[in-house]
Parts: structure tokens; C-alpha cells; sequence
């Protein structure tokens, strides 16, 4: 029985190790699988009509001809949606009818003038017009179906009188049959209501398909395009489809979200039938490809991130960790080389280990707040520069950040260097100096490489000590050292808690956080892979 | 042999070369001496820079601190709760922001201690060699994935899925941090540990086996209180690195400077002191008290991980000794 218990905790024990170590597993890729594929989404997605052109706009790329070609045919079948809702506003929309009646009928008056008709005809012949314009604008103002139908009748049968034959006034007449039409379909008592849901379609129509025909251009780049990805589009058109509300069920309960299906609210009229239309014509309308947007890497984005892609932030990101390594190398590989090769166990030696371990342990924004007190504040001044932070005073924090970093791993390659190599070359008659440049530093270079390349990918992911060293969110590509930069990190953590983006451009969000874990996984594979190959190279098979 | 010797004779001209003395003293190789000193004191002074860096970081946390920490606030910034800078006058009580380092941090140690020993275990006397080459480089990645993808995660990926799976009213609080600090301690607390158990001799665990004790007991009776002072090193190092670390605590601990009530509610939202720093160090204009109380911050967050790091560096001595035998 003992035994029995003693062989099951055996089991349980090794199976609650097995247990963590898949625990990790599992949480990597939980971390990284969410990121890496919404990211992708930024690159890899159905780019639809607006999104090519966008592109040929704002950066020039795509075949001229082809994209006119397409977005002509796209317009085509957008006509439908666009002359039914025009339609329909005419009969919602009454303001501005009003307003043409009123023209016109100015205009006759002018017209009047103009034939020198006699005085007292043009005085009859104006106040008739002007009963016909008020019987006009009545129906056009009034919710009354049978006042309003009444009164156009009165306006057409006007029609008939010879007097009117051939002058503006016949445009009124028009006007009037138009609207009957119109109003035979509406419920005019819902004008109101129709209006507002109207606007909001309309809204949504321009998010979906860019700018309504007959609108101005938008200044912004933003309203100028439609959905330009097939993943949005889809959302635009559910919210299309359906209208949020929140309601109040009961008193002191929050609010209930519910959605309800838009095309109720337009039952009966004749814009019932584009919601339809969108629905299933809607590939139709926007022509998504499958697209690789692989300028995503390149690309500057406009403020707010709404098209673009990540390109001054890479270049920051690149520059900061570039600047720090051609700081921090040299000084890690020497002060490494010092400690193996020249420095004995004294007290000074020790002191300088647990420096270098001290360095190790501070917290990355002490690390911040130091590049500020001394880089920015101190340092810079002396040296009559503006005292602000830039890519210098970053990179000299980040450099100091990764020292202990390399000056660890190159301690560690140079110590598994066999010692017989050394003895080789000092047997041969090579000084101490000429023995480490041409036999250990060779030897040892795969294993300081690895070093570098993973105090590279560390410094490129560090947010707390540039945080006010000299990266920004919103800056464009530098131009000098003593400019600030935007960075990938600062990027991904200010796109994180900006909620605008989050709810309209998600793959933005996950697009940026994508691109650093890419460029430091890739970073750490490749130190991997060579810290695998000399390992084996070392072990002789 | 004899045949080489005698048709190559060794001329007898090349002994010659031979006749100065392979040591030279300072006098008769001035110039070898004197580069070859240079070049050493090159050397040092390099290294030394890292015992400057290390001052120099103190010095000015300190010199910025200093007329905060001389002024007449210092009993308020030690017992009040209340940290409301921008409000007149302002208040700088540090014991809510330390509560919250707190919090998150024994959080965090809960989770990553108990499956960190585990997976080190599992590392060091379990897994076959060929697993353990594959393992081994996921861990690095858990490691090198930056902080901010972290937070980033807990912030749009795990927050909302506490919120709507298990009911939280609010997905960024302790709880959420605490569980991200943990999987970035974890690395580091693996590592660490798998050395010092790789470091206990297999005479102990053979003897141990030879007693007739199974594994589970090997490891726990014999092998892993064997190890102890590189296991508390591996909790000390990974306590640092929660403590240390900024942008997940900034993204989602929830920002509220307070002590939990009642005081085990884990799902409501801490301000630790690195968050405090990282979010108001932006906005305070530079040499104000709120800067100077922002550095005080820094300062004791360097003083306790400085502490804490002797401590580890104490521990590791104990096993690197043992390692030399």
C-alpha cells in the first residue's frame, strides 16, 4: 500500500513537471498566435476598388488604366443603390424642392420682365403663378397624404392652361408629378423618422463605398475611400444591415443591446429593396482580391493611422538599435576580453562584477529616467545642444541597458574557447595580444554574435527607457541624431490604448505589435541557430 | 628516427637565433613593456566604465531626488495612501503605488515559483536530451518577447476575455498583470534554477536512487534542498524582473493609485511604482516637486532591486563555489 502511494506522488510529481512545461508552451502560443494573425491581417488581407485606389492616389502604384477600367464598372453597379436613395430623398428631403419651386418661380417673373409683358397681364399672370408655387410648397411641406395629393392635383391640372405652355413655370409641373410619384409610396407621417435613418444610411453608404456621386471631394484622405478591406467592408454592411440600440428594459437594470434589423424601418418604401441589393451585391461593388500589401513595412501613415503602414517606426526602431549596438559592442567585447584574459581575482575585479551584475538588474525605466537626468539634462547642455530629448540620448540609453547583456554572452564565448587553441598560438611564438585578435576572437566570434543579435533584439523592444529619452508616437522619419523618432515599441504601446483605433482598425493595432514580434523572433531564431551550429562545431560532430 | 636524423641534420647556424633570453626585462624591450601596459590600462579603463555607468545612474537619481527626499514631504510620502500630484497642495503618499508593486508582484510569484521549479525540474532531471533542445529555445522566446507585446496582450487579448468569460468587471487589475509578470518571470526563474540543479552532482541523486528512493523523493528530498540557495537566487531574480518591469503593469494593472479593498480583491486595479513613473514622468514639467517625487520613486525602485540583487549575487557565489567542487 505504501509502496502504491509512493509510485502514484512519483507519477503525480513528474507528470505536474511534464504538466508546466506544456503550460508554457501553451501560453506561447496563445500570446503569439492572436497577435501574429490579426497582424498579418495588416499585410495579408482581400483589399477591395478603394483599396487599389487608394494606393494608385496616395502612392502612385497599380496600373492606371486598369484601376479606371475597374472602378467605372464598380460605379456601374453602385448606380442602382445610389438612384433609388436619391429617389427616395426627393421625397424626404423636401427643403430643397422648396427651394427650386421658389427659383423657378423667380425665374418666371424675370422671364415675364424680360418678354415686356404688359403691366396688368404680368400682374395676373404672376399671382397665379405664385398660387400654383404656394400650393406647391404646401404639399411639399405638409404630412397630410390627401392635403398634399390635393394640392398636386391642383398643380397639374394648371398644366392644361395655354398661358403656361412653353415658359419656366412647366418645370414646376414637373416637379409635381415627380413628387406624386413619391408620395404614393411613403408613409408621409414618418417623414421625420425616415430623414434620420436616411442620414444614418447614407453614413454608412459613404464609409462602404467613399464619397456619395454628386458630393465634393473630402479634404481628408480618410473620407475619400470607402471600405477599402473586404474584413471592414463586411462590418460596415452588418452595420448596414442592422442598427444598434440600447434599451432600458426595466428601471435601475443597465442598458440591454439589441440589434434590429434596418430594413424595418423602411418597410413599405422603396428603399427596402437596396439593403438587399448591397447584401448580395456587394462583392460586385467592391471587386475584393486576396492582396499582399508587403509596403506595409515601408509605408509612412497618415495621423491616426488609417491607411499606411509601419515604414517610420522600423526606420526608428532601426536607427535607435543600431546607434546603441555601435556603442555597446565595442565596449562589451573589450570589457569582456579584459575580464577574461588580463583580470586576476582582486578587489577591483570584483567590484567591477557586481557592477556590471548591478547594471543588469536595474529596471528598464530607471534606466529611462536616468537617460533624461543625465543625457538630456546634463550631458547634452555641455556640449551647447538644445537640452531635448533625440535618437542620441535614446540610443545612449538603450546602450548602456544591453552592455551587461554582451558583456556576459561574450565573456561566455570566449571562456568555451578550448584553452589548447590559446596554447597552440602562444606555443608558436604569438604575443598574448596577437594570440586573442587572430585565434580566441575568431573562435569565439559565433558565440559573442549570438550575444549581439539577442542584446539587439532586446534593445529593439525596450519601451521604458526611451519612453522620454527621445522616442515619440507621432513624428516623422528623422532627419538628423538630434531629432526624435517614432519606434515600433512607443508605436505599439500608444496604438494599444487608443480606443479610435481599436474600434475602426484593429489590424492596424495587431499590424504594429506584428511587426516587432516578427523582427525580434526573427532576430532570436537566427541567434539560435547559429548558437546550434557552432555548439555542434565545438563538440566535434 | 635515425634515418631522419641523419639525412636532416639540425643546422647548427638556426641555434644561434636562440641565444637571447625569452623573457626580456623593461629595459631591453621598452617598447614591448610600455604598449603592453598601455594596452592593459586601456583594457581597464573600458571595463571600468560599467562601475561609472552604475555610479554615475545613482549619483543623478539621487542628485534629482535629493531636494524631494531633504524637503519636509518625506513622512507624508511614507505613510500617506493618497498620491495626487497636480491637485493644491499636492499630496505624495507612495503607499498605495508600493502596495501595488506588491500586489502584482506576489501575484505573480504565486503562479511563476511553483511551475517554474516544475519546469526546471523537468529540465534538469526528466526531459530526454533531444526535448530539452527543443525546450530550451522556447523558453528563450518567452524571454525575448518584448514587454510592450506582453502588454499589448493583456491589454487587448486577455482583459477582454476575463471580462467576458469569468465576469470581471474590469479586465485590467491585478490579477491580469500579475498573470503576465508571471510568464515573463518565468524564463529567468527557469533558468536560473535548472543551473543550480544541473550544479548538484550526480553522486548525490545516484546515492539517493540507491537508497531505493523514486524520483518524486530524489528530487524533493535530496536534490532540490541540495540546490536551495540557486533556487531562492532563481526567486530573487525573478521577483526583480516583476518588479522591474514597466510597460505591462503600465497597460494592465489598471491604473488606479489604491489599496484593494477588501484587500484580497485581485480584480480590482493597482498603480505599481514603475507605471507611476512611466505615466506621469511625460506630462510634469521638469524640476517641479511632482518630477523630483517621480525620481524619489526611482530611487527607491533602484535601492530595492539594487538590495535585492546582492542578495542574489550572495546566493549564486554559494553555487558557483559548490559548481568548483
Amino acid at each position: 500500500m505504501r509502496l502504491l502511494i509512493r509510485q502514484l506522488w512519483d507519477k503525480f510529481f513528474t507528470g505536474s513537471a511534464v504538466v508546466s512545461i506544456l503550460l508554457m508552451v501553451l501560453a506561447l502560443v496563445l500570446i503569439l498566435g492572436p497577435m501574429l494573425v490579426r497582424g498579418g491581417s495588416a499585410v495579408f488581407f482581400r483589399g477591395t476598388v478603394e483599396f487599389r485606389k487608394m494606393q494608385l492616389a496616395l502612392y502612385n502604384r497599380g496600373d492606371v488604366d486598369e484601376i479606371t477600367t475597374e472602378s467605372a464598372e464598380v460605379e456601374k453597379s453602385r448606380q442602382v443603390i445610389f438612384d433609388t436613395l436619391n429617389h427616395f430623398r426627393r421625397g424626404i428631403e423636401t427643403e430643397h424642392l422648396i427651394k427650386r419651386a421658389r427659383k423657378f418661380y423667380r425665374d418666371y417673373g424675370d422671364q415675364l420682365r424680360q418678354q415686356n409683358t404688359p403691366s396688368e397681364q404680368y400682374t395676373l399672370l404672376r399671382s397665379q403663378a405664385k398660387k400654383i408655387r404656394n400650393k406647391l410648397c404646401d404639399a411639399y411641406e405638409s404630412e397630410n397624404k390627401n392635403q398634399v395629393l390635393e394640392n398636386l392635383d391642383f398643380v397639374i391640372q394648371q398644366q392644361d392652361n395655354s398661358d403656361f405652355k412653353g415658359t419656366l413655370l412647366e418645370e414646376l409641373f414637373v416637379l409635381a408629378q415627380k413628387y406624386k410619384k413619391v408620395v404614393q409610396s411613403i408613409d408621409l407621417t414618418r417623414r421625420e423618422q425616415y430623414a434620420q435613418s436616411l442620414n444614418e444610411v447614407q453614413e454608412i453608404l459613404r464609409q462602404l463605398f467613399g464619397p456619395l456621386p454628386g458630393e465634393p471631394t473630402p479634404s481628408l484622405a480618410l473620407f475619400q475611400y470607402g471600405a477599402t478591406r473586404w474584413d471592414l467592408a463586411q462590418k460596415y454592411l452588418h452595420r448596414l444591415l442592422w442598427k444598434e440600440e440600447w434599451i432600458q428594459i426595466a428601471p435601475d437594470k443597465p442598458l440591454v443591446r439589441r440589434e434590429l434589423e434596418r430594413k424595418t424601418l423602411f418597410a413599405g418604401t422603396e428603399l427596402e429593396s437596396i439593403f438587399d441589393e448591397v447584401q448580395n451585391n456587394l462583392p460586385v461593388m467592391l471587386q475584393p482580391h486576396p492582396t499582399f500589401y508587403w509596403q506595409y513595412f515601408i509605408d509612412d501613415h497618415p495621423p491616426g493611422y488609417y491607411f499606411g503602414g509601419v515604414g517610420p517606426e522600423i526606420i526608428g526602431t532601426l536607427l535607435i538599435t543600431l546607434i546603441s549596438m555601435l556603442v555597446a559592442i565595442p565596449l562589451g567585447i573589450i570589457s569582456a576580453a579584459y575580464l577574461i584574459e588580463c583580470a586576476g581575482e582582486n578587489i577591483i575585479v570584483r567590484v567591477i562584477r557586481t557592477c556590471i551584475n548591478t547594471l543588469a538588474g536595474v529596471p528598464s525605466i530607471v534606466f529611462g529616467l536616468f537617460g533624461l537626468a543625465f543625457f538630456v539634462l546634463y550631458v547634452l547642455p555641455r556640449f551647447h545642444m538644445a537640452s531635448k530629448e533625440c535618437i542620441l540620448t535614446a540610443s545612449l540609453t538603450l546602450a548602456l541597458l544591453v552592455l551587461p547583456v554582451i558583456i556576459r554572452a561574450s565573456e561566455e564565448a570566449i571562456r568555451s574557447v578550448p584553452r589548447t587553441y590559446k596554447e597552440a598560438s602562444l606555443a608558436l611564438g604569438a604575443g598574448r595580444f596577437r594570440t586573442f585578435v587572430t585565434v580566441t576572437l575568431p573562435a569565439a566570434a559565433p558565440g559573442i554574435l549570438t550575444g549581439i543579435i539577442l542584446s539587439v533584439s532586446r534593445a529593439a523592444g525596450e519601451t521604458a527607457p526611451i519612453l522620454f529619452t527621445g522616442a515619440v508616437a507621432f513624428a516623422e522619419v528623422p532627419r538628423s541624431l538630434l531629432q526624435q523618432t517614432p519606434a515600433l515599441s512607443i508605436g505599439s504601446y500608444v496604438i494599444a490604448t487608443s480606443d479610435n483605433v481599436g474600434m475602426n482598425l484593429p489590424h492596424k493595432q495587431y499590424g504594429m505589435v506584428m511587426t516587432l514580434i516578427v523582427l525580434i523572433l526573427c532576430l532570436n531564431i537566427f541567434a539560435i541557430w547559429i548558437r546550434s551550429r557552432t555548439s555542434k562545431k565545438l563538440h566535434g560532430y | 628516427m635515425t634515418l631522419l636524423s641523419t639525412n636532416n641534420p639540425v643546422p647548427k647556424a638556426k641555434a644561434a637565433e636562440f641565444t637571447r633570453p625569452l623573457l626580456l626585462t623593461p629595459s631591453e624591450d621598452w617598447k614591448g613593456y610600455l604598449s603592453n601596459a598601455a594596452g592593459r590600462i586601456f583594457l581597464f579603463m573600458v571595463t571600468f566604465l560599467s562601475v561609472i555607468a552604475v555610479l554615475l545612474i545613482f549619483i543623478f537619481i539621487i542628485r534629482e531626488a535629493t531636494e524631494f527626499l531633504t524637503g519636509n514631504n518625506l513622512k507624508e510620502f511614507f505613510t500617506s495612501v493618497g498620491w495626487y500630484p497636480t491637485h493644491d497642495p499636492p499630496e505624495f503618499g507612495i503607499l498605495a503605488i508600493m502596495a501595488g508593486t506588491g500586489y502584482v508582484t506576489i501575484v505573480a510569484l504565486i503562479i511563476a515559483v511553483p511551475l517554474g521549479i516544475l519546469a526546471a525540474v523537468y529540465l534538469s532531471d526528466i526531459a530526454p536530451f533531444k526535448l530539452r533542445q527543443v525546450v530550451k529555445p522556447i523558453i528563450e522566446i518567452l524571454a525575448a518577447i518584448p514587454s510592450v507585446a506582453y502588454g499589448f496582450f493583456a491589454v487587448l487579448v486577455f482583459s477582454p476575455w476575463l471580462e467576458v468569460n469569468l465576469d470581471f468587471i474590469k479586465g485590467t487589475n491585478a490579477l491580469n498583470a500579475g498573470i503576465i509578470l508571471a510568464l515573463m518571470a518565468l524564463p529567468t526563474i527557469i533558468s536560473v534554477a535548472e543551473d543550480s540543479l544541473s550544479a548538484v552532482g550526480r553522486e548525490i541523486r545516484e546515492a539517493a536512487y540507491g537508497l531505493g528512493s523514486t524520483r518524486a523523493e530524489t528530487l524533493i528530498k535530496v536534490v532540490i534542498p541540495e540546490a536551495h540557495s540557486g533556487i531562492i537566487a532563481a526567486v530573487i531574480l525573478g521577483m526583480m524582473r516583476a518588479i522591474g518591469e514597466t510597460m505591462v503593469v503600465l497597460m494592465a494593472a489598471g491604473m488606479s493609485s489604491q489599496i484593494p479593498s477588501p484587500w484580497w480583491d485581485l480584480a480590482d486595479g493597482v498603480r505599481p511604482m514603475t507605471a507611476t513613473i512611466a505615466q506621469e514622468m511625460g506630462e510634469t514639467p521638469k524640476g517641479s516637486l511632482h518630477y523630483q517625487a517621480l525620481f524619489a520613486i526611482g530611487f527607491f525602485l533602484l535601492v530595492f532591486t539594487f538590495g535585492l540583487n546582492m542578495l542574489s549575487e550572495h546566493f549564486l557565489a554559494r553555487v558557483r563555489k559548490r559548481k568548483r567542487g
